[in-house]
């Protein structure tokens, strides 16, 4: 009898004491029980050191929390395709990078985890983006995602062709253009520009560029479809068009695939292109494998002649649209709390760092304490100092309203790019053309639910 | 009765019965995995399904759509010369290839085991191999590397740069492809012909043009029929060949069904929409399957 | 102008070597240079120097093997289900009498000719329901949509070829119409059956839409859809895409070396026979 009394005294005690303890307030840090699994998808950049950073950065996570992380990839071709499977299969991971247009995509699939309170409270820690990339992770004033890097376009010229041409370098699409045709010179199967108007964020994403350059956009500020028809529209197109009629680019250009414009550039056979760092590190690694002197040599020239201008400007300014990769919570993740642990490592300024150390330049962070970091890295030369302002110039898909599920729909149905191809190809009219594009561009907000 | 009626009806139940169950197998795959989903097909054409969000049903809006949408007319338009260039190119090129070998006696059966070759390898590879082949640039391109070489050119050309260029270099791979699948057929038929014919024909003075076109075409007829029958069907659903080479570009100057229809469903999310463009060939194929199963069945009584 | 046949046939021959043979050289040429060289142009024709580099990358760097692995188990599998549905399938509708055969024999046909392309969104459903997608299952299930009406027909076209007496010896000794199948009429078939074996794997070893559809991991999927996801945005590895694509048709035609002639047999059955 006696026995069971204090049983049950400690009983009662040990109860008072627990919910004593349930009272307390919860630690910031969130916690990560051992053994937990979970999924990462990732984004597979050009570079690979790149990746195996990301995935190391990943590993050190699991190690430090006796967890585990399954690293899987996606490109810069399957991302819509991957995600959008997986959410019909109801098999999304528990974290994903989720590129520019996808956090409001996927929220309004109702597919991700408000992180709000999350980002308030790592705030002290990673810092906030700044004002111009925010958007790309809120939807209303709920944050569902928390952006990482941006992976921005440059204007790579060959700066000794300038020279030697006495052409200004370009600050502007006007005077790109200009130069071009002052630098074409088809009979040595020489051209002055590769912009090609293909399916890829090459593609797509200098058309947004241009078009956001030029105050072209088929969204207000408030996230509502815009009429296209405008004058400002009209003048993108016409330069969009205007490159090909004028004959100052390969006559494949539109065929291109992703690598298209760098390989031309590499090998010489056009003045500009917009692309992302990773010509700069193509040209490295090729003069790391040099097997002589002279390819040695040849290579070097390549390196100090090639430049990375900031992205043309337009009549409303510099805006550049770039690839914003963030990392976002699926609900479907049997363990939030672990995720949001990986996500604020990965975020840290030191783990953010170590990754972009290996990128080449590519990887531009965006949380201000991280960006603070990197500034001696990208101190190293001219071209990197341009690479990690990457950040000043961005504007997200859908500018100047909300990155909205409807404005990444107009991206990825290709109309951006099919509309210059019309006149282009089919030999329509730039009226025409616009016309098509605003009609196409009309029908996608209006079927489109929430 | 007689008892022998009965125990041959027995006889035949069991039988059926036997055939029933060999036939199971064939029966839950056929039924589960392409009746089922032809009829899933059929009702999902008829709403607006966007990935994501549930369906919803809207009649025939879908057809409608297409009807009125002008790359969908492309599509058509596409698909059919894609289709008619590429056979008529593979029964002729299949005629000479039979000819040509009917007339090796040593090492034939190598020779045609070799030829065959391209039909054997993977659509995916013959696809980046032709892509490779056109292309504009030297290091990769082999008909510019060779035609510079020659100094035939002094500049690449970009063949696949244009509708029609685009529309030749798929069709040329689908027929590279293609060909010898006719050529070994057509050579079993030319082997099927009674010698006798030919030495009647000669006896008599006929020139071998005629003997050709009076003897060796007609005797050809039926397996020519059956085998562009097969393939125009094979052929007009292709996917592969022009998803890897261009992915129906430019523009929308290569895009058949099949690859319009992946690019509706998968990239813009639209499944209602990218059934359906798939249901606008089945009329082609019902037509094609009649006329098949009236030349290959009615002879196998 | 006449031309002795001789020449003809031999100026014929040699056409086609070179066209059916030129492009093959052209990749397995292109898969022993390095990047540079092909980014540079240099040694167009003939690789100097010559390079193992993109075979031992592939190998090491992507995740090539397993593509190979995946493509390898499911072929087998595919095979392996085909061979038993067809066989049993084609005996019943070349041998057996019984009420509605020549329709299922038209339906067989009929079933061959639906394309995949129609058929791999609500496909996509359906496997996604049964939980299949993202694994080699998917495939599993897929691929004899495909291989089994071709392979059927195919049988049936061989069975039929083949005396009706030596079964009704069988079925007169008292043996059953099973066991008489399978001890009498499959070793007799075997050239048909090892034709269609090696038509349902090669069928499975290429196929691409519904591999590219059904499985969206990388490392689940098969080789044909892996080749696709090598040409990664800007950088195109295209040595090591010409080296996949060498070692990837080689067991297709080692294969086929040893059965082509059943093969050809089997191929012409069906349309020229008639």
């Amino acid at each position: 009898m006696l026995d069971q009394r204090i049983s049950r005294r400690s009983l009662l005690a040990g109860a008072v004491g627990t919910s004593a303890l349930l009272t307390l307030p919860r630690p910031a840090a969130p916690a990560v029980k051992k053994g937990t699994s979970l999924r990462l998808w990732i984004l597979k950049t050009y570079v690979e050191p790149t990746n195996k950073a990301i995935e190391a950065s990943a590993q050190r996570w699991a190690q430090k929390h006796g967890a585990s992380v399954t690293v899987e990839y996606f490109t810069f071709e399957d991302m819509q395709t991957k995600y959008v499977a997986a959410i019909e299969n109801k098999s999304t991971p528990d974290v994903g990078q989720l590129e520019t247009s996808a956090p409001a995509r996927f929220s309004g699939m109702g597919q991700l985890v408000d992180l709000t309170s999350f980002a308030r409270q790592i705030e002290g820690e990673v810092g906030k983006p700044p004002a111009n990339v925010a958007p790309v992770t809120m939807v209303g004033d709920k944050i569902y995602a928390l952006p990482w890097y941006v992976m921005a376009g440059f204007w790579y010229v060959w700066r000794d062709v300038f020279e030697k041409g006495k052409v200004k370098l370009p600050n502007t699409f006007e005077e790109a253009k200009q130069a071009a045709a002052a630098l074409n010179r088809p009979k040595d199967n020489f051209y002055g520009m590769g912009q090609s108007w293909n399916r890829t964020a090459d593609g797509y994403g200098v058309m947004q560029s241009l078009m956001y350059s030029y105050g072209a956009g088929w969204a207000g500020k408030d996230g509502k479809y815009k009429s296209i028809k405008t004058s400002q529209m009209q003048a993108a197109m016409k330069w969009a068009t205007d490159i090909y009629k004028d004959g100052i680019q390969p006559a494949d250009t539109l065929t291109w695939t992703g690598s298209g414009n760098n390989e031309n550039f590499i090998a010489k056979n056009i003045a500009q292109t917009s692309n992302g760092p990773s010509i700069t590190f193509a040209l490295e690694n090729a003069l790391a494998k040099a097997t002589d002197a002279k390819e040695r040599k040849t290579r070097e020239e390549a390196i100090a002649n090639h430049m990375a201008l900031p992205h043309p400007a337009g009549p409303e300014g510099r805006r550049m649209w770039a690839i914003a990769m963030s990392f976002g919570i699926f609900k479907s993740s049997k363990d939030p709390e672990a995720a949001m642990s990986l996500i604020a490592h990965m975020l840290s300024p030191e783990e953010t760092v170590s990754v972009m150390k290996d990128s080449y330049g590519q990887f531009a962070p965006v949380m201000d304490k991280a960006r603070a970091a990197s500034k001696d890295y990208f101190n190293k030369n001219e071209n990197y100092r341009t690479f990690g302002r990457a950040a000043e110039w961005f504007v997200p898909t859908g500018f100047p309203g909300p990155v909205t599920a409807a404005a990444a729909e107009v991206q990825a149905s290709n109309v951006l790019t099919d509309a210059p191809a019309k006149v282009i190809v089919d030999k329509w009219s730039v009226e025409q053309a616009i016309d098509w594009e605003d009609k196409k561009i009309k029908e996608i907000y209006d079927t489109l639910r929430g | 009765m007689r008892p022998h009626a009965s125990l041959w009806k027995r006889a035949r139940i069991r039988e059926a019965g036997t055939a029933l169950l060999f036939l199971l197998p064939l029966l839950v795959l056929v039924v589960a995995l392409i009746v089922y989903p032809v009829y899933r097909a059929v009702w999902l054409s008829l709403t607006d399904k966007l990935v994501g969000y549930p369906e919803r049903f809207v009649g025939l809006k879908n057809y409608f759509y297409l009807a009125e949408d002008d790359t969908f007319h492309q599509v058509i338009r596409n698909s059919f010369v894609f289709t008619v260039v590429s056979v008529g190119l593979k029964v002729v090129t299949g005629v000479l290839m039979a000819l040509v070998l009917n007339n090796v006696i040593r090492g034939r059966n190598f020779f045609r085991g070799l030829f065959l070759l391209p039909w054997i390898t993977s659509t995916v590879i013959i696809a980046l191999t032709w892509r490779w082949m056109f292309d504009a640039f030297p290091g990769r391109g082999f008909f510019n590397s060779v035609l510079l070489d020659l100094g035939l050119l002094s500049r690449p050309i970009a063949f696949m740069a244009t509708p029609e260029g685009a529309m030749m270099a798929v069709i040329v791979a689908n027929w590279w492809r293609g060909f010898p699948f006719f050529g070994v057929s057509f050579l079993a038929g030319l082997q099927a012909i009674p010698r006798e014919l030919y030495e009647a024909a000669s006896v008599d003075g006929a020139t071998p043009w005629h003997r050709f076109w009076h003897i060796t075409l007609p005797g050809l007829k039926h397996v020519m029929i059956v085998t562009t029958l097969l393939s125009f069907i094979l052929t007009i659903n292709d996917f592969n060949i022009i998803y890897v080479m261009t992915r129906g570009g430019p523009g929308s100057a290569t895009q058949i069904f099949a690859t319009y229809s992946y690019q509706v469903a998968f990239n813009q999310l639209r499944w209602g929409r990218g059934v359906t463009i798939c249901l606008f060939v089945v009329p082609i194929l019902v037509l094609g399957i009649i006329l098949i199963s009236r030349y290959l069945l009615r002879d196998k009584k | 102008m006449r031309l002795p046949l001789k020449t003809l046939t031999w100026l014929g021959m040699t056409v086609f070597l070179l066209v059916i043979l030129v492009p093959f050289w052209w990749i397995a040429s292109m898969s022993f240079k390095t990047y540079e060289q092909i980014q540079f142009a240099t040694s167009i024709y003939v690789p100097n120097p010559f390079t193992w580099e993109n075979y031992t990358g592939l190998w090491t760097e992507t995740r090539f093997p397993t593509w190979l692995r995946n493509s390898l188990i499911t072929a087998l599998v595919v095979t392996a289900i085909t061979t038993v549905v067809s066989s049993l399938g084609g005996y019943a509708v070349a041998r057996l009498r019984f009420p509605g055969r020549e329709s299922v024999a038209s339906l067989i046909l009929i079933l061959y000719l639906i394309p995949p392309a129609l058929l791999f969104i609500p496909l996509y459903r359906v496997l996604a329901e049964l939980g299949a997608t993202n694994h080699l299952a998917s495939l599993f299930l897929s691929y004899p949509t495909f291989t089994v009406p071709f392979c059927t027909w195919l049988l049936i076209g061989f069975f039929k070829a083949l005396p009706d007496e030596l079964e009704e010896a069988a079925l007169i000794d008292g043996a059953g119409r099973v066991t008489a199948f399978v001890r009498v009429l499959l070793p007799l078939a075997a050239p048909g059956l090892v034709a269609s074996a090696i038509f349902a794997f090669t069928l499975s070893w290429n196929e691409f839409l519904y591999a590219l559809v059904f499985i969206q991991d990388e490392t689940a999927t098969t080789v044909p859809v892996g080749l696709n996801l090598l040409i990664y945005g800007d950088v195109f590895h295209w040595g090591q895409l010409m080296a996949a694509s060498v070692i990837t048709t080689i067991p297709v035609v080692a294969l086929y070396v040893f059965i082509h002639r059943w093969m050809v047999e089997g191929l012409v059955a069906g349309s020229v026979k008639g």
